[in-house]
C-alpha cells in the first residue's frame, strides 16, 4: 500500500533545503533589484528624504546641547546651527556625519537667558532644516546627590503615598456589605479604564517625536498587546493551579498592584523628563488634586481582598509594588531620557491595566453569577471614570 | 515641547508642588527667586565671548571662487578700440547650473553666471561700448538685465534666452555711477535668489580720485529651505567670511566701496561702518557725497558708494545693522594696519 510510505519521516537535511530555497530566491531577487538598479522602477527619489529627531534638550550655564537621532533613511551630516536668527558655533561629537539611527551630542556655546524661548533649527549637508523650540529656558537638572532625592521625592509622591493612602482604606471598607464591595470593585474597573485610555493617549501624544523608523503606533501596540497576553498567560496559569477562590482574588489584587506599578513606571518616566528639562509649574492646588487622582489606585488594589483577611505583610507588598516603579521611573526618566523607551512604558502601562480591568471583569462575573447587581456594576463603573474625569476638570 | 494639557502635565504640576510644599522642609531646596539668579547666571567667559560664526570653512577652490577676490575683482572683459574710436569692453556669459557651498558643509543648487556669485564684476568708463556673449547653459530660460541706459531690445526682459540659446547684449555704458544685472526672467524672485546678478560699475569719463582700495561688495542671502525666507546673509555669498578673513586696509588711506544690495525676500539691508564715519553717494551718479554717516540702507537693487579712511589702526567691524541679518552671516571685519 502506498500509505506506509507516507507515514515514513522525512528526511530532516531535505525539510531544511526546501525550507532555504525560497530565502535563496528571495536574496536572488534582492540582488537583481540592486544590481540593475531598480529593476525598471525608478527608485531614485529626486531629494534625499532626511529627518532628525531631537530627543533631549539640556541647558547648562553657557551651553545649550541637543541629543539628536538621524532617523533617515540614510546618514546625514550636520552642518550648520541656527538659535534665534543667529549662526552658531558648535561641536558635535562623535562627527558631522551621523549614520542611520545613530545618535549625536551637539553642544553649542550660547549665552541663554533663564526664562526666555528659543527657535532652534539645526541645517544638514542638503539645506534641510530641523527644528526645535526651547519654550521655557531653565537649567537641565543633572545627576548629583540633591536631584536623585528630588526624583526619590517625585517618585514617592506620584506613586508610593497614594497607594498606600489608598490602603488605608481597608479597614473602614470591610465592613462594606457585598453590594457597597460590587460598587467598589466596579468603580476600580471604572479608574483603570480611565487611567489605561489616558496611558494610550499619552503613548500616542509622546510617540510624535519619534522618528520614523521607530514607528511610534506599531511601538504602542507591541506594549499594550505584549503586556496584556502576558499577564494573562500568568492569571491563567495561576487558576490552573487549582486554588481556592480567596488566593485567587488575592492573586488579583497582586495583579493590579503590578498593572497600576508598571502603569506608574511609565508616569514616573515621563515625569521625570519633564522635571528635568524644567517643563513644570508649580501650584499647591494642584498637588491637592494630585493626591485625590492617585489616592484611588491604592483602593483599586484591595477592592478585590476586601473580604478575605489578607496579611499586613502582603498589603504592605502590594503597596510597594504598585508605588515604588514610580520612584524608578523618575529616576530614569530625569537621568537618562529615551523618547522609544518612553512610549514603549507607557504602552505597557495601558497594557497592565487594561489586563487588570479585564480580571476585575472575571471577578464581578463570578459575584455576579450568584447573585445579579447590573445597576450596581454599571454605577460603579461610570463613578469611576468620571471620579477621574471631574479630579481632572477641577484641577487641569 | 506639547503644550496641551494632560494628566501628564498634571503629574508633572502636582509632582512638583508636592516638591515645594516637601522641599522646604526636607530638601532644603532654596527659595524660587535665588534659584533663578544661580541658573541665569552663567561663567563670564560663555557671555563675553560668544560670538555667532559658522563652523567650518566652505571650500573656495570647489566654489570656484573666494569672496576674499571677488571684493577686487573687476573684470574689463577683453578691450578693444572700434572702428569709430570707441572702446569695446567684450564678455562671454554663461548661466549655468552649480552647486555651492554657501556655508560651510551646506550645499546649495545655484544658478549662477559664469560659476560664480555674485557675477562677474563688470567695469567700464561712460561712453564705452559693452558687448556680452550670452549662453544660457541651464535648462530654464534665462536673461541678464542691466541697469542703466539702453535700447528696449537690450534690457534682457522681453527676450528670454531659452535653454542652449544665445543672446548678444549691446550698449554704451551709460551714466556713470555703481549698478547691477541680474536675471529677469519670471518667477523674478526664484531667478534672482538662486545667484543670477552682479555689479555693474560705470566710471566716470574722467575717472573717480585716485583711492588705495576699491573694493565690490554685493549684499546677498540665501533661502535654504524654499520657505521665501533668507537662511544665511552676506557680503559677496560666504557668510561670516570677512569675519573670518578680516579686509586688510592701510591706516589713513582711502577706502572706496561699491555696495549693491541684491537680497531677496526681505524689503530692506543695510551696512554700517564701526568707528568711522564715510560719505556716501547714492548710485553713484554724482561726484557730491549726499550724507556723511555710519549707516546706511538699501532696498533690493538699490545700490551706492562708500568712501571713507581710518584714523586709527585695529580691527573693526562692519555689519548690516538688521541685527538678524548679522548674526546670520552679513557681518565682517576691516584690519586697519599702520
Amino acid at each position: 500500500m502506498t500509505t506506509t510510505t507516507t507515514t515514513t519521516k522525512p528526511n530532516p537535511l531535505s525539510t531544511l533545503a526546501l525550507l532555504i530555497l525560497p530565502v535563496l530566491l528571495l536574496a536572488g531577487v534582492i540582488g537583481l533589484f540592486l544590481y540593475t538598479s531598480g529593476a525598471g522602477l525608478n527608485v531614485q527619489s529626486a531629494a534625499p528624504i532626511e529627518s532628525l529627531s531631537f530627543e533631549r534638550t539640556i541647558l547648562q550655564p553657557g551651553v545649550i546641547e541637543f541629543r539628536i537621532r538621524n532617523t533617515s533613511p540614510q546618514e546625514i551630516n550636520i552642518a550648520q546651527i541656527n538659535i534665534n536668527d543667529g549662526i552658531v558655533r558648535y561641536t558635535i561629537d562623535p562627527g558631522h556625519t551621523v549614520p542611520r539611527l545613530g545618535r549625536a551630542v551637539i553642544k553649542v556655546p550660547y549665552p541663554w537667558v533663564q526664562s526666555e524661548a528659543y527657535e532652534v533649527a539645526i541645517f544638514s549637508s542638503n539645506s534641510v532644516a530641523f527644528t526645535t523650540a526651547i519654550d521655557v529656558a531653565s537649567e537641565t537638572k543633572v545627576a548629583d546627590r540633591s536631584t536623585l532625592l528630588s526624583f526619590t521625592l517625585i517618585g514617592l509622591y506620584v506613586g508610593v503615598l497614594p497607594v498606600f493612602l489608598g490602603l488605608f482604606w481597608f479597614p473602614a471598607l470591610r465592613r462594606l456589605g457585598p453590594r457597597w464591595m460590587m460598587f467598589l470593585m466596579a468603580i476600580t474597573a471604572g479608574l483603570l479604564i480611565y487611567l489605561g485610555i489616558d496611558a494610550v493617549n499619552e503613548a500616542l501624544e509622546t510617540s510624535i517625536g519619534l522618528g520614523g523608523p521607530f514607528q511610534g503606533v506599531g511601538l504602542i501596540g507591541l506594549g499594550v498587546v505584549v503586556t496584556f497576553m502576558l499577564l494573562d498567560a500568568i492569571a491563567r496559569r495561576q487558576v490552573s493551579v487549582g486554588r481556592s477562590e480567596a488566593d485567587q482574588r488575592l492573586t488579583v489584587a497582586y495583579m493590579i498592584a503590578t498593572g497600576i506599578g508598571l502603569h506608574n513606571l511609565g508616569e514616573g518616566l515621563a515625569i521625570g523628563a519633564a522635571y528635568s528639562v524644567g517643563a513644570a509649574t508649580l501650584g499647591t492646588f494642584l498637588v491637592i488634586g494630585f493626591i485625590l487622582q492617585n489616592i484611588t489606585e491604592g483602593l483599586g488594589i484591595i477592592a478585590p481582598v476586601l473580604r478575605d483577611r489578607p496579611t499586613l505583610s502582603s498589603l504592605a507588598w502590594m503597596g510597594l509594588i504598585g508605588g515604588v516603579p514610580a520612584v524608578v521611573g523618575a529616576w530614569v526618566g530625569g537621568l537618562t531620557y529615551s523618547q522609544p523607551l518612553a512610549v514603549l512604558f507607557l504602552a505597557i502601562g495601558a497594557g497592565a491595566v487594561f489586563e487588570v480591568v479585564y480580571e476585575i471583569g472575571k471577578l464581578i462575573q463570578r459575584d455576579a453569577a450568584k447573585r445579579p447587581m447590573p445597576l450596581t456594576i454599571f454605577a460603579g463603573v461610570t463613578v469611576g471614570m468620571l471620579l477621574l474625569y471631574v479630579t481632572g476638570l477641577l484641577i487641569k | 515641547m506639547t503644550t496641551s494639557l494632560t494628566r501628564r502635565t498634571l503629574f508633572r504640576a502636582g509632582t512638583l508642588s508636592a516638591l515645594g510644599l516637601a522641599g522646604a522642609a526636607v530638601l532644603q531646596t532654596p527659595a524660587p527667586v535665588s534659584s533663578q539668579e544661580q541658573t541665569a547666571t552663567h561663567p563670564h567667559n560663555e557671555q563675553t565671548m560668544f560670538m555667532p560664526g559658522t563652523v567650518g570653512e566652505v571650500d573656495h577652490a570647489a566654489n570656484g571662487f573666494n569672496p576674499t577676490d571677488i571684493l577686487t575683482d573687476f573684470d574689463y572683459g577683453k578691450v578693444s578700440t572700434l572702428p569709430s574710436g570707441q572702446t569695446l569692453h567684450e564678455y562671454d556669459f554663461v548661466a549655468g547650473t552649480k552647486d555651492i557651498e554657501v556655508a560651510p558643509g551646506i550645499m546649495y543648487a545655484a544658478w549662477t553666471y559664469n560659476g560664480r556669485i555674485p557675477g562677474p564684476t563688470i567695469r567700464a568708463r561712460e561712453g564705452d561700448r559693452i558687448r556680452i556673449n550670452f549662453v544660457n547653459g541651464t535648462g530654464h530660460p534665462h536673461s541678464i538685465h542691466f541697469h542703466g541706459i539702453h535700447p528696449a531690445g537690450m534690457d534682457g526682459v522681453f527676450e528670454p534666452v531659452p535653454p542652449g540659446g544665445t543672446f548678444v547684449y549691446e550698449f554704451d555704458a551709460e551714466p556713470f555711477g555703481v549698478h547691477l544685472y541680474h536675471c529677469h526672467v519670471m518667477p523674478l524672485a526664484q531667478h534672482i535668489a538662486k545667484g543670477l546678478y552682479g555689479a555693474f560699475i560705470i566710471d566716470p569719463p574722467q575717472g573717480w580720485p585716485p583711492a588705495e582700495h576699491e573694493l565690490v561688495m554685493v549684499m546677498n542671502g540665501f533661502d535654504l529651505d524654499f520657505d521665501l525666507a533668507n537662511d544665511l546673509y552676506a557680503v559677496n555669498t560666504i557668510p561670516f567670511h570677512y569675519d573670518i578673513h578680516p579686509i586688510k586696509i592701510k591706516v589713513n588711506a582711502l577706502v572706496r566701496v561699491f555696495l549693491v544690495n541684491v537680497l531677496e525676500f526681505d524689503p530692506i539691508n543695510s551696512f554700517h561702518l564701526h568707528a568711522n564715519l564715510f560719505h556716501y553717494y547714492p548710485t553713484g551718479t554724482s561726484l557730491t557725497p549726499s550724507e556723511f554717516t555710519d549707516m546706511i540702507a538699501q532696498m533690493q537693487a538699490q545700490r551706492g558708494m562708500l568712501e571713507f579712511r581710518y584714523k586709527y589702526p585695529g580691527k573693526y567691524m562692519f555689519h548690516a545693522h538688521k541685527t538678524e541679518f548679522a548674526e546670520l552671516g552679513w557681518t565682517g571685519n576691516f584690519l586697519v594696519e599702520a
